[in-house]
């Protein structure tokens, strides 16, 4: 059930309402950014008073060392994996959300899921230190809770990242689930059962499908900036935090390469659009 | 329906695990805003200088209001003129349609570090600078994406017929607008406000290479503390933010329903 | 006859109003936070001496600062650069020459940072040495019965797991090369300083990047030993009490000097003067080292007018340490590149 608007006069009257955001973010985004490509393709920064030339190299770098390729594809499982949990743990509890609870406790436990957005990301990253490490919360917890000792210390490791990650990441899946969840009619869900569907078919037939807009765009919004994320994995990761992203940022801060950061960032852009351009029909058809 | 009980007491248990996951570090992080070691070092050891030092601390709560003000701004300015976006998306198709839904990605794909220094550049050069206005300007640039993808969720999920029933009953295309789609699309439009404000007052690259001494927003701040000598007065005043913002969620849930409810 | 007299003296008062206000004027300053030049006291002690009001700004790299500077020409006053990137200012035209005979201080400079070929160029000096100090290793005193004497402790297997080294390229390759056996600044063997660092890595439990990180870590004894600046590992124990000491391997130890230099088109170079100066006064660096904790002083009667005791003057001062310490010296951005790039394989082959 394409749930599409209907074709109309077209752009002339879309264009009032597209007009202020696109704008916007022509002269704040894509304006800045062409002018980041264009530095892409060039040597030198002109700002640095060094003779400049137009090169393909900062492009060929990526395809001439395995190191730019392996963390390429260490951060999209990164992000894949973020994501994956992210809608594991994130999809149930939206659907209870939108489907179980009702009333005040729904809008109450509702804001409870977003506030965390609005803690400070760096603080979360360090509390998050106190609780993995040895010694930590979670040591501690266990180690009180069971009978023999173990050592628990996931601090500066892959999990570490992943945890933080998805910690951060997974109130967007809940949302966008529930927006989507919540504009199910139940009715409907009532009619699949009363002909007779298991709650497993009526879950699959009807629920997942109505509510895929709401997955689709949740994963879109986690995945995306996962693959690009630097801080997490550089505090968390410890020696194993090395990612495309931190990469990119040591040409920025650690040498004054922005043409090679510029152009592994647009590298990062490029595959990630094609990954979402093959996806998305994929989950539509899957709808 | 014994089985729906079940289920449905599952499922509550399974919220409570989640929103302990969630809280575990906020509530670490205001705990430690009461222990006495600046470097989070048990034993706990009660104290509440944190919280009095933070009222000395003049750039931490200089920063903090410039985070709100833009936050609240960039906000209000997101919800506008993405719900408007999503609305033209939703219900026109031209050509360049596919195109314009693509450009929605790349603020969110490229690393906010690229932007930001992008942004600086591209500002120094124009002459906008850097400062709490250049910022807002970004601000607003990188949460729009987020609204305009969330409403447009939310738009999917709306059945054309009711746009179109209305207006065979007179209705003109405001008066559509106002009173059958907006309503529908009202949780959409507040998850993109909550989203706008989130990426806004969290928002740490972009800003930092936008702002100026004095002109600063609070992660900068903080970021600025740990690199120098963190205290738990970051501690203090992250709590802080979190028990106001729950107290005015809290309270707005109580006389607004957003939850939808037909 | 009034009216011109009154008129001459409304313009001298005018004229003295004026040049006075010029004098007191903005300095604007960029240097690392909570370093020096923005502790409250001393700000308030210069504006009160000299009328000049200041405006500090920081960055949190070399390459931030460079960017900052080549982005606001004419704004900063003093910056605050690391005398192995002195030479890549001047090239860029940055930083202008500097009259020295109007600082007071700089004729008490230690003779060999004053002359360093890093700061003077063309006979003239585009860097007042402010303060010096190393990169050596520091230990949690819990873990350590004795302290160490050789480098080699890293790679001690006792410390699997509980060893950190700054996430910096150019020093973790210097750091090598000293373990190595060979100059910082003349690396013959790459090979070998690429080999040494695989072997560590497997020791490494995290890389640290600011004080905090190393300071919060050693708090909750999650580490033994690692790489540390000598001014911060002070720190770490006289200020915030933690159980850490330096150790300067007999291998020897990076050693760095930190100086001020003038951007060009700077719009108060009087006031700029006045604040170098002040920053370079044994005044301020004794009450700088008792309470906050700094590196040495490059001015002489600086270092001498503290305490005999004090770390600065015994343990830095010791000839036996300036035998085997090396400073930094200049290195290209190509060569700058080629460090970041091992550093960052070294990175992604651990596991």
């Amino acid at each position: 059930m394409a749930a599409q608007g209907t074709s109309r006069s077209g752009l002339s009257s879309a264009l009032p309402l597209l007009a202020p955001a696109y704008l916007w973010l022509t002269a704040a985004i894509f304006l800045p950014l062409s002018a980041m490509v264009f530095f892409s393709f060039m040597t030198d920064l002109p700002l640095s008073g060094k003779p400049w030339a137009f090169t393909l190299g900062n492009y060929a770098a990526f395809f001439s060392q395995s190191l730019y390729l392996t963390l390429l594809l260490a951060s999209l499982r990164l992000g894949l994996e973020v994501t994956l949990w992210c809608v594991i743990i994130g999809y149930p509890a939206a659907y209870v959300l939108a489907k179980v609870l009702k009333g005040r406790s729904r809008e109450a436990i509702f804001l409870l899921v977003i506030l965390p957005f609005w803690s400070n990301g760096l603080v979360r990253i360090f509390s998050w230190a106190m609780v993995l490490r040895e010694g930590g919360i979670l040591d501690t917890a266990l180690n009180a809770v069971l009978p023999f000792k173990i050592n628990i210390d996931l601090m500066y490791s892959y999990p570490a990242v992943i945890i933080g990650l998805v910690h951060s990441y997974v109130p967007y899946m809940v949302l966008t689930c529930y927006l989507t969840l919540q504009a199910i009619d139940d009715s409907l869900i009532e009619a699949g059962r009363s002909l007779g569907a298991s709650r497993l078919q009526v879950l699959k037939r009807v629920i997942i499908p109505l509510s895929m807009p709401g997955l689709v765009a949740g994963a879109a919004l986690i995945f995306v900036p996962v693959v690009g994320s630097f801080m997490e994995p550089r505090i968390l990761g410890g020696r194993t935090g090395t990612f495309y992203g931190t990469i990119i940022e040591d040409q920025f801060v650690a040498v004054f390469n922005w043409p090679l950061g510029a152009a592994l960032s647009f590298i990062l852009l490029a595959v990630v659009l094609v990954i979402l351009a093959v996806a998305s029909p994929v989950l539509k058809r899957a709808a | 329906m014994m089985t729906t009980r079940v289920l449905e007491g599952l499922g509550r248990f399974y919220i409570g695990l989640l929103l302990t996951f969630l809280y575990l570090p906020i509530i670490i992080m205001a705990l430690m805003s009461l222990n006495v070691s600046p470097f989070y070092q048990l034993p706990f050891e009660w104290t509440t200088e944190w919280y009095a030092s933070l009222w000395q601390n003049d750039q931490l709560i200089a920063a903090t209001w410039n985070s709100l003000e833009i936050a609240v701004i960039t906000t209000i300015i997101c919800v506008v003129l993405g719900s408007a976006a999503s609305l033209a998306l939703y219900r026109y198709d031209f050509r360049g349609k596919k195109f314009l839904q693509a450009l929605l990605f790349p603020p969110i794909a490229i690393p906010w570090l690229i932007t930001g220094t992008a942004m600086l550049i591209f500002f120094f050069g124009v002459g906008i600078g850097r400062g709490l206005f250049a910022i807002l300007l970004g601000h607003v640039a990188l949460a729009l994406p987020y609204v305009i993808v969330v409403v447009s969720a939310r738009l999917q999920t709306f059945a054309p017929e009711l746009e179109e029933a209305a207006r065979s009953l007179g209705a003109n295309q405001w008066q559509v607008t106002m009173r059958v789609t907006l309503p529908w699309i009202m949780p959409g439009v507040i998850a993109g406000g909550l989203f706008a404000f989130a990426v806004s007052f969290d928002q740490f690259v972009v800003s930092y290479f936008l702002s100026t001494p004095g002109q600063t927003t609070l992660p900068v701040e903080i970021y600025a503390a740990i690199r120098k000598g963190f205290t738990p007065e970051i501690n203090a005043v992250s709590t802080i933010i979190i028990v106001v913002s729950m107290a005015l969620m809290l309270l707005t849930a109580r006389f607004f329903k957003f939850g939808g409810e037909k | 006859m009034r009216m011109p007299r009154l008129t001459a003296f409304l313009t001298a008062t005018s004229v003295i109003a004026s040049v006075l206000a010029a004098s007191a004027g903005e300095v604007h300053v960029l240097n690392w936070k909570g370093y020096g030049a923005d502790e409250p006291w001393a700000v308030e002690a210069f504006e009160k001496a000299t009328g000049n009001k200041v405006i500090n700004d920081f960055f949190n790299s070399e390459q931030e600062m460079l960017t900052k500077i080549r982005t606001n020409p004419g704004l900063y006053d003093v910056v605050m650069i690391n005398a192995a990137f002195n030479d890549q200012a001047m090239a860029e035209k940055l930083i202008q020459p500097i009259d020295v005979s109007k600082l007071s201080n700089y004729a008490n400079i230690s003779p060999d940072k004053a002359s360093s070929p890093m700061l003077d160029h063309d006979g003239k000096v585009y860097g007042v040495p402010w303060v010096w100090g190393l990169t050596a290793l520091a230990i949690n005193e819990k873990s350590f019965d004795k302290p160490p004497t050789s480098i080699a402790e890293m790679w001690n297997a006792a410390h699997k797991g509980r060893v950190v080294i700054r996430d910096d390229a150019v020093e973790a390759v210097q750091f090598g090369a000293i373990a190595t056996g060979q100059n910082i600044n003349d690396i013959k063997d790459m090979e070998a300083v690429k080999a040494k660092l695989t072997s560590l890595m497997p020791q490494i439990k995290t890389f640290w990047s600011s004080e905090n990180d190393w300071n919060q870590m050693v708090a909750s004894n999650q580490i033994d030993i690692g790489t540390y600046w000598s001014g911060s590992a002070d720190r770490a124990k006289t200020h915030f009490k933690l159980p850490v000491s330096l150790v300067i391997p007999q291998e020897g130890a990076v050693a760095w000097l930190d100086a001020f230099s003038i951007p060009a088109g700077s719009k108060n170079v009087e006031g700029a003067e006045a604040f170098i100066n002040y920053m370079i006064d044994p005044k301020f660096y004794v009450e700088w080292v008792t309470k906050v904790g700094a590196p040495v002083s490059a001015n002489t009667k600086a270092v001498e007018a503290l305490p005999e005791d004090a770390f600065n003057r015994k343990v830095m001062g010791d000839p036996e340490v300036a035998k085997r310490i090396q400073f930094q010296a200049p290195i290209t951005d190509k060569q700058r590149e080629a460090y970041l790039a091992l550093w960052q394989q070294l990175k992604v082959d651990v596991k």
